[in-house]
């Protein structure tokens, strides 16, 4: 039987919430096509983390365990996708969009002469392949993509879709594969995580994010105020990673981090459309600006005119009076 | 270093434009060199200038795309290579990747270079595929980039931070647009391109099937982004602003 | 040193392409210099561009429906206004619709942006196809100037040599300054800012409402209401499927007054009259522009002199006395003249202002100058307070009464037009400016 095989990413010794929505769309697809619905998890230690994964329905989950997964690195991961993909034989793999799967996502069709349609905002299945909408044009328009072929490579842009538990007690299967560091001819030198302990805005469920209002250290330290009392992930527009106020890890946008969290508190953003393609998907929008006719308003489901040194205040005493 | 930098004339992702029918148009005819591949050129110069060496520039595009080759020269692009296609046939980003890899096979380079995405199409699929197809190290995202002896050192924008990677070369990268400002040519730039040369390349001469040049992914229609449905907006005192949203923040929306 | 140009041309507007497309045409070796990253990306016009030169620089344009211009004009409407109505002139008529047209309604960044490439096309089909080029999104920063001749443009660090200069900057023209043409500072009375929205409709629904065919086409221009009392007027130009909306301010007024131009073209848009012409069109599209008054006061010292030639609105060639506003194809003509001019130059190997001053000749036995100092008492007339308030409210008054049908004994219309004129004026003013209008217009 055909079966749509989803990509579990593992970042930071936890399941990507991203690609448990992508499995959580793939079951529905798969039980309403008659086709299973299978995982893969590629990692140091891809077996503990079986229960997380099944708990949304993946029948069976192929694994693949070695030490080369511990950073992401491309070439040994089209090579044990490629296995796991000859094994399985599947319909469409299915990938969250994140920077490790844009790192792939081409090389692994050209390798599998698949089809392949990538960022994706929604899809589902055609009797020859898939079809799908995603953003274009600067995320100002959604194009309706048809890919036709017998294997579909496909990658979903975060918060395109819930979670949704069908736990299942899955068949694991274990796939033999090693890589030697020595091997790789491209090498890791090292990585400069400059986030270090912080919240990763793609698992974030609340995002606080600065924008060019944000001026100034006072301003800055409201900001953090707010994402401590909330537990939230500090996020930033363009200009203030670009002025290296902050890292631009943490920039949200159409060329930065595109995040989709529960809520999203916009602090001195204007709202371009730039800025805007990369948070569209929160599920609650709250923007504060002091300028009326700021485009944020558009999309901020509640939207405070008003100074940021103001508001903001009173706004984290009242929430911490709430959270307690 | 010999650089090779693919490029790609897109439309003006800015200018306005109408959906009727399904059927996107572009108020204005305006086409230019897509950004993310301006800055691949400009990485390209500025590393060249550095360290010595080679850019060439390589588009695949119809009889227009000679104007965004030129304005690659004179950028500062030593040599353009123009792939001459129709521009209707509907190519994807496999076909492309395809055609790019024909073209490679014949070429000697040190690095390939692309932007990481284009503008009209945000799929950012091509890069890797012709690095896959011509089996070449490679590596994407680059915001940085470094030439050490015969190795391309690439500062690579991670999901967990900034990724260091060692690439031999001949490789291939594809370039983000946050990795510098692109130059704007001047006037000698603009001078100077008049005299270097274009070769145009026909399709057909690339040997490659028809099979090869289809695509299997194909654009059906354009809608318009949903709206989001309208929110709430404050005025006023600041105090009671603030703290009216928070609590509709925790009755209302229920996201606390 | 490397090569030398004939010509250098700074700016890639009207008049800047129109020369060089008849240097091109002549074999002149020339620089076409636009700062704008695209000829037209910089430029606004509202606008008509009127007369047959179009058709001299790019034969049988007509033909080419995908080319840069939008629609002919087949009717031409003067509008009288007060707060709530409307009193036009109109004239439609199919002798409008033969070719070569009168009056072509453009969009700059369309209608330049094409323009330039039929330039290519006169560029690659010239002996100096090699040599002679388009260079956009460059800036010139300076003339070069050698004992009082122009000899070349520096932009950044670089220089580049030419025999001689054609200035087409537009009508914020530093270098004319720079090389003493002009004084550094113009009096705000003498420019305007010109305002606009491009307002989109189905094609189907702008033909109806305008009651268009084909490709015709309506230039609607106002006085009255439309500027709250500022100097100035509106006007509306049919586009494909958009329609041009908008107004030009007296500059000086709009600070006296204390008014924004942004302010006031919302306020005409509210006029009832506006507002059922733009009803369910959605704005695509906003832009501004500063323009010439047409006060000849304005216009440079001199149009030459040793390797240098002033051309279009870097010149101050523009005119509105009334009935129409002229200023492209000013442009274009006197852009053409400077090219014929310099090819005389070239041909003499003399390119001093005893040559260059043909130029000015040329220009003072061409309509342009002819029309600009006929019609300059007309200018000044059309920029009192009586042609700008009084008028337009007079004759609002007078129709109101006029067309209105009531169920008693009428009123003689000189009764009426007698009431009007002295609730807003005075038969002796009206008698003044008929007198001044008569010779003038």
């Amino acid at each position: 039987m055909s079966s749509i095989l989803t990509y579990i990413a593992i970042s930071d010794g936890k399941i990507k919430r991203s690609s448990l929505e992508v499995l959580s769309r793939s079951k529905a697809l798969a039980d309403a096509n008659g086709l299973t619905c299978e995982a893969v998890i590629i990692a140091p230690k891809a077996t503990s983390f079986i229960d997380g994964v099944q708990k949304y329905g993946a029948s069976k989950i192929y694994t693949i365990t070695d030490s080369i997964f511990d950073q992401h690195r491309n070439a040994p991961l089209l090579s044990a996708l490629s296995k796991v993909i000859g094994t399985s034989k599947p319909r469409v793999v299915a990938f969250a969009s994140t920077e490790g799967t844009k790192d792939i996502l081409g090389a692994l069709s050209a390798n599998q002469n698949a089809g392949v349609v990538a960022d994706v905002s929604s899809f589902d299945l055609t009797s020859n392949g898939v079809k799908a909408k995603r953003p274009v044009m600067a995320a100002k328009v959604v194009g309706n993509v048809e890919v036709t072929g017998d294997v579909i490579l496909i990658s979903v842009r975060s918060g395109s879709y819930d979670l949704i538990e069908s736990p299942i007690n899955a068949e694991v299967v274990s796939v033999d594969f090693s890589s030697n560091e020595g091997d790789l001819k491209a090498k890791l030198r090292e990585i400069i995580s400059a986030t270090g302990d912080t919240i990763d805005l793609n698992e974030a469920e609340v995002i606080v994010a600065a924008g060019r209002g944000v001026k100034d250290d006072e301003a800055r330290s409201l900001i953090s105020e707010l994402a401590r009392v909330l537990n939230a992930g500090i996020g930033a527009s363009r200009a203030l990673t670009e002025a290296g106020i902050y890292d631009p890890s943490l920039q949200i946008g159409q060329t930065g981090k595109v995040v989709s969290p529960q809520l999203y508190i916009a602090i001195g953003i204007s709202g371009a459309i730039q800025h805007v393609a990369g948070m569209a998907n929160s599920k609650v929008i709250v923007a504060i600006n002091k300028d009326p006719d700021a485009p944020i308003f558009e999309v901020a489901d509640y939207g405070i005119v008003g100074d940021l040194y103001k508001v903001l205040p009173p706004f984290i005493e009242e929430l911490k009076k709430i959270k307690s | 270093m010999k650089f090779y930098v693919c490029i790609k004339m897109v439309p003006d992702v800015y200018a306005p434009f109408q959906i009727k029918d399904g059927v996107l148009i572009m108020d204005a005819d305006r086409m230019v060199l897509n950004a993310y591949d301006a800055s691949a050129v400009e990485e390209a110069l500025v590393l060249t200038e550095k360290h010595g060496g080679e850019v060439e520039v390589v588009c695949i595009g119809p009889a227009k795309a000679s104007e965004t080759i030129r304005k690659a020269l004179a950028m500062g692009a030593d040599k353009g290579t123009h792939i001459s296609i129709s521009g209707d046939e509907a190519f994807d980003s496999g076909s492309y990747a395809r055609i790019l890899s024909a073209f490679f096979k014949k070429k000697e380079y040190d690095v390939l270079s692309l932007g990481k995405q284009s503008q009209d199409t945000d799929s950012g699929l091509t890069g890797s595929m012709v690095a896959a197809l011509l089996n070449l190290p490679y590596a994407t995202n680059a915001v940085g980039l470094e030439v050490e002896g015969a190795t391309l050192i690439v500062k690579r924008q991670g999901d967990t931070g900034q990724e260091m990677i060692e690439l031999p070369t001949p490789c291939a990268v594809t370039c983000s647009n946050d990795m510098n400002e692109p130059r704007i040519p001047n006037l000698k730039g603009i001078m100077a391109s008049k005299r270097k040369p274009i070769d145009v390349v026909e399709l057909s001469s690339l040997g490659l099937s028809d099979d090869e040049l289809s695509s299997n992914s194909k654009v059906i229609s354009f809608e318009h982004k949903p709206a989001r449905k309208a929110g709430q907006k404050f005025e006023g005192d600041a105090e009671e602003v603030a703290h009216k949203v928070a609590q509709l923040l925790d009755t209302e929306a229920n996201v606390l | 040193m490397e090569d030398k140009f004939d010509c250098i041309v700074i700016g890639g507007g009207v008049a800047g392409l129109s020369a060089a497309m008849t240097l091109a045409r002549k074999n002149m070796k020339f620089l076409l210099i636009e700062r704008g990253e695209f000829a037209g990306a910089k430029n606004v016009s509202g606008g008509v561009l009127w007369g047959s030169d179009l058709a001299k620089l790019v034969p049988n344009y007509w033909e080419d429906e995908d080319g840069g211009w939008e629609r002919f004009i087949n009717q031409r409407r003067l509008t009288f206004m007060d707060e709530k109505s409307t009193f036009s002139l109109d004239f439609k008529s199919k002798h409008f619709n033969e070719t070569p047209y009168s009056g072509v309604v453009v969009l700059r960044s369309k209608f330049d942006n094409w323009l330039s490439s039929k330039l290519q096309e006169a560029i690659d089909a010239s002996d100096y196809a090699m040599d002679s080029f388009i260079a956009t999104n460059i800036k010139v920063d300076e003339v070069l100037m050698e004992n009082d001749k122009a000899v070349g443009i520096k932009t950044g660090e670089d220089e580049f040599h030419a025999d001689s200069v054609i200035i087409a900057e537009g009508v914020n023209n530093l270098l004319t300054r720079q090389v003493g043409l002009q004084d550094k500072y113009v009096p705000a009375d003498h420019m305007l800012t010109g305002i606009k929205e491009i307002i989109r409709f189905d094609q189907n629904v702008l033909e109806d409402r305008f009651q268009l065919n084909g490709l015709s086409g309506m230039s609607n221009e106002f006085v009255g209401w439309a500027t709250d009392g500022v100097e100035g007027g509106g006007f509306l130009y049919t586009n494909r499927d958009t329609i041009s909306l908008g107004l030009v301010l007296g500059i000086k007024d709009l600070r006296d007054k204390k008014k924004s131009p942004h302010d006031l073209l919302n306020h005409f848009k509210t006029h009832p009259t506006v507002a059922d012409a733009i009803r369910g069109g959605e704005i695509v599209e906003y832009s501004a522009h500063v323009v010439s008054s047409g006060d000849s006061r304005a216009m440079p010292k001199e149009l030459y002199k040793d390797g240098i030639l002033i051309v279009g609105e870097a010149a101050n060639l523009l005119m509105n006395a009334g009935k129409a506003i002229q200023g492209m194809d000013y442009a274009m003509r006197s852009g053409i003249l400077a090219a014929e001019t310099i090819v005389k130059a070239k041909a003499k190997n003399d390119f001093t202002s005893s040559t260059l001053k043909e130029y000015r000749t040329a220009m003072d036995e061409s309509y342009i100058m002819k029309d600009i100092k006929n019609f300059q008492d007309a200018v000044h007339l059309l920029h009192t307070d009586t042609m700008q308030n009084k008028v337009p409210n007079l004759v609002c008054d007078f129709g109101r009464q006029f067309f209105t049908i009531k169920n008693e004994p009428t009123p003689k219309s000189e009764k009426m037009l007698l009431g009007a004129i002295k609730k807003y004026s005075s038969i002796w003013e009206l008698l003044k400016l008929g007198f001044k209008a008569r010779k003038s217009l």
